[in-house]
């Protein structure tokens, strides 16, 4: 009997829970898993859409195709020397601003608004006040030349249009993270510097040996949100090639030429499949660093 | 740890999933607003069955605003020549291809809309443009255009779509740096165009503050050069084929004035957003713009000395490129009838009069262009010269993907990067590549 009633309970407190759930289910299921097992489905077809709509099972050509396509090979390669020249330095950089926060400063309050500022800005607006400064005849330019260095034709020179495109992604969004790690930094004890300092260890070993170490969480925190951010670049070098991806396929992302094949060629199968490609790409590498970060906390 | 990132994922999907169910349901009332204003309740309540009220939407895109004035005041005279008509007109900011086509693909389409010629034989191919060849009339006159722009937009001999105006691209050049470096006539070879653009380029110690030739490396500009001794943009079946050696020949005079000659250079060098801005401030004393750019420049750049001159011959011939765009309609239009009404009256004589007075589009009509005299224009006449000889802007369904190919080694072999064989070998071997995966 009683048995019976907790199991009633039970199944009320359930119903009850998943009725506040609702909402946010049919919210998250229309607009997420929806359009996630759709693009799935179109993965595996020859999709048109337009005009006469026609939807052709072709197993996984679609995949194969990816292997024979130069430019989606480009775009993978631009993609990940993105992350991997982003990521770092946007950790290490946010790191740097956190820690320069965390110290007793003056003013700290408006630094804080200050470094954070270019988080809450728009990434479009932000493209287009960076266009302006990497014009040839741009802020950047001019101070270079200042300087007695000479100008880049930035945006329409392919050795450095994606060099130009990830300066601006670390700087905007190494503010995020550097949240982050500020809020890690505040849960260290100040008795472990106390006591360290007894022990005679300088500003550089105190940093090395007990704030790295604490605050790995938020570390591994930033990189894999870091990595899974940056094989999504999308936006900036969309508005910076005009939505070409050039000069010479130089600002190609992934996420670019999901875009282009969806829009400009009306490709969706090939597209979809591009994008679960991506997305079987960042779970590998979000896999591995999880793998990387556990086993360091087992020495 | 883990706990932590998972719920700041989950705040974060869900933070985009409520701005994007926002942004839907902004859509859904704009939509359903739309409707109701359509002719639902109207034509209930007024049962008069000559007077129908019908609403037909027309989408283009974005133009200056005293463009957007005119087009408005044509649709008005368009009104009230048809008050049973209605028209709600769109303006679609940015990728206005893009939006078209999702649109149509959603059943959202517009009625009647903007077709540039460039993307016409994709769209035409696709089946989503109504035939327009059983409406026409005789007083509609088809014969009185222009036959390069009418064929724009023929399939096997089928219309879809009449032109509303055109451009070519003529010589816009600088009087004032002209009657500097003592050149008395503008160029009317390559050869003198090289000549003067070496002439008229200005340097600042190591670097150049103005070049001779401000020119657009692209592939919409260099098509005419492609051609001029006979080489293809692409061929029969569709494939890029600009990689010939007759296209190379044309092809390499334009990066040899950048990278040997260095007097061309392009807008981004010398941070201009394109030919036209960067000719009005000065920074370029040739280029070769269209129609557009007049009244640009007479707004921009008021005291700017400049004339137009057809473009110089290439390889003996003359040549140039020719841009339209035409109205079309939908063809899942349910107000067929007067979306047709809406295109006569806009590319017939009478509204084409009133769309083309002010210059800033050239008409596509013999009669009109005659009775506004723009080939007797001091500026305007050397486009106008042009239509007979030019090279529409066009090249089968294919041309989208050859077309960003193409552009992309370009623009490297232009500022040097590469050879421009190899450059152009690549590009075409990388066009038909993905053009045999789309089949």
């Amino acid at each position: 009997m009683a048995e019976a009633s907790s199991w009633k309970k039970k199944l009320k407190n359930n119903a009850t829970g998943y009725l506040f759930l609702l909402p946010t289910i049919l919210v998250l299921g229309t607009f997420l898993f929806l359009p996630v097992f759709y693009s799935l489905y179109l993965s595996g077809h020859k999709v048109n859409l337009l005009g006469d709509v026609s939807y052709k099972w072709i197993g996984v050509n679609n995949f194969t195709r990816m292997a024979g396509d130069e430019r989606a090979w480009i775009a993978l390669k631009n993609t990940a020397s993105f992350a991997l020249f982003v990521v770092p330095l946007q950790t290490a950089f946010a790191i740097m601003l956190a820690v320069i926060l965390n110290a007793k400063l003056r003013f700290k309050n408006f630094f804080r608004i200050v470094f954070f500022m270019p988080t809450v800005t728009s990434s479009a607006v932000l493209s287009l006040i960076f266009m302006w400064i990497y014009n040839s005849n741009g802020l950047l330019n001019r101070v270079l030349e200042f300087v007695g260095l000479h100008g880049y034709n930035w945006l329409g020179d392919p050795a450095v249009a994606m060099k130009a495109i990830m300066l601006m992604n670390i700087w905007s969004t190494a503010p995020f993270f550097m949240v982050v790690f500020l809020a890690a930094l505040q849960d260290i004890p100040d008795a472990l510097y106390e006591s360290a300092m007894l022990d005679g260890a300088g500003a550089w070993r105190r940093f090395i040996s007990i704030t790295l170490p604490l605050i790995k969480p938020a570390t591994f925190f930033t990189v894999v949100m870091g990595i899974i951010g940056t094989f999504q670049l999308f936006d900036q070098s969309y508005i910076f090639s005009a939505g070409s991806g050039g000069p010479n396929n130089s600002t190609l992302t992934v996420a670019l030429l999901i875009y282009q094949y969806a829009f400009k060629n009306l490709d969706f199968g090939y597209a979809s499949a591009l994008a679960v490609m991506l997305a079987a790409v960042i779970m590998i590498v979000t896999l591995i660093q999880r793998k990387l970060f556990a086993e360091e906390k087992l020495n | 740890m883990r706990k932590k990132s998972g719920v700041l994922v989950l705040s974060f999907m869900l933070a985009v999933v409520l701005i994007l169910s926002a942004c839907g349901k902004n859509e859904n009332n704009a939509g359903t607003g739309s409707t109701e204003t359509n002719n639902g309740t109207k034509q209930e309540a007024t049962k008069e069955p000559a007077a129908e009220q019908v609403t037909v939407t027309l989408a283009g895109w974005g133009a200056s605003p005293e463009e957007q004035d005119l087009l408005n005041q044509t649709l008005k005279e368009f009104e009230t020549k048809y008050p049973n008509v209605k028209v709600n007109y769109e303006v679609i900011a940015d990728q206005y291809m893009d939006v078209i086509k999702t649109r149509l693909i959603g059943g959202e389409g517009p009625d009647v809309f903007y077709l540039d010629a460039f993307e016409a034989p994709g769209l035409i191919e696709r089946n989503v443009l109504e035939p327009l060849d059983s409406y026409v009339t005789p007083e509609f006159d088809v014969a009185d255009f222009e036959q390069p722009m009418v064929d724009a937009f023929k399939q096997e001999g089928v219309s879809y779509g009449f032109p509303k105006d055109f451009s070519t691209l003529a010589m816009f050049y600088n009087k004032k740096d002209f009657a500097e470096a003592g050149i008395t006539a503008p160029p009317t070879t390559w050869d003198e165009l090289e000549e003067a653009a070496v002439k008229l380029t200005k340097k600042e110690g190591d670097k150049t503050v103005r070049y001779g030739f401000g020119v657009a490396p692209e592939l919409a500009r260099q098509m005419f050069m492609i051609q001029a001794f006979g080489g293809k943009v692409s061929d029969d079946e569709g494939n890029a084929a600009f990689a010939s050696p007759d296209a190379l020949k044309g092809l390499q005079l334009v990066t040899d004035m950048h990278n040997v000659d260095k007097a061309s250079g392009e807008p981004k060098e010398v941070g201009a957003g394109w030919g036209g801005e960067m000719f009005g401030q000065g920074k370029a004393s040739i280029v070769f713009e269209g129609n557009w750019a007049i009244p640009f420049l007479e707004q921009n750049y008021k005291d700017l000395d400049y004339g137009t001159a057809e473009l110089p011959t290439v390889n003996g011939k003359k040549g140039t490129m020719a841009f339209t765009v035409a109205y079309v309609m939908n063809k899942e239009s349910k107000k067929k009838e007067a979306a047709w009404q809406l295109i006569s009256f806009l590319t017939g004589k009478e509204g084409m009069k009133t769309w083309t007075s002010k210059g800033f589009a050239l008409p596509t009509r013999k009669s009109v262009a005659q009775e506004l005299g723009y080939d007797k224009d001091e500026l305007r006449s050397a486009i106008v010269a042009g239509a007979s000889y030019a090279t529409p802007w066009q090249a089968g369904s294919t041309l989208p993907t050859i077309m960003s190919n193409f552009n992309n080694q370009f623009v490297d072999t232009f500022m040097g990067n590469s050879k421009l064989e190899d450059a152009m070998k690549k590009a075409e071997t990388v066009a038909n590549k993905e053009i045999a995966a789309a089949k």
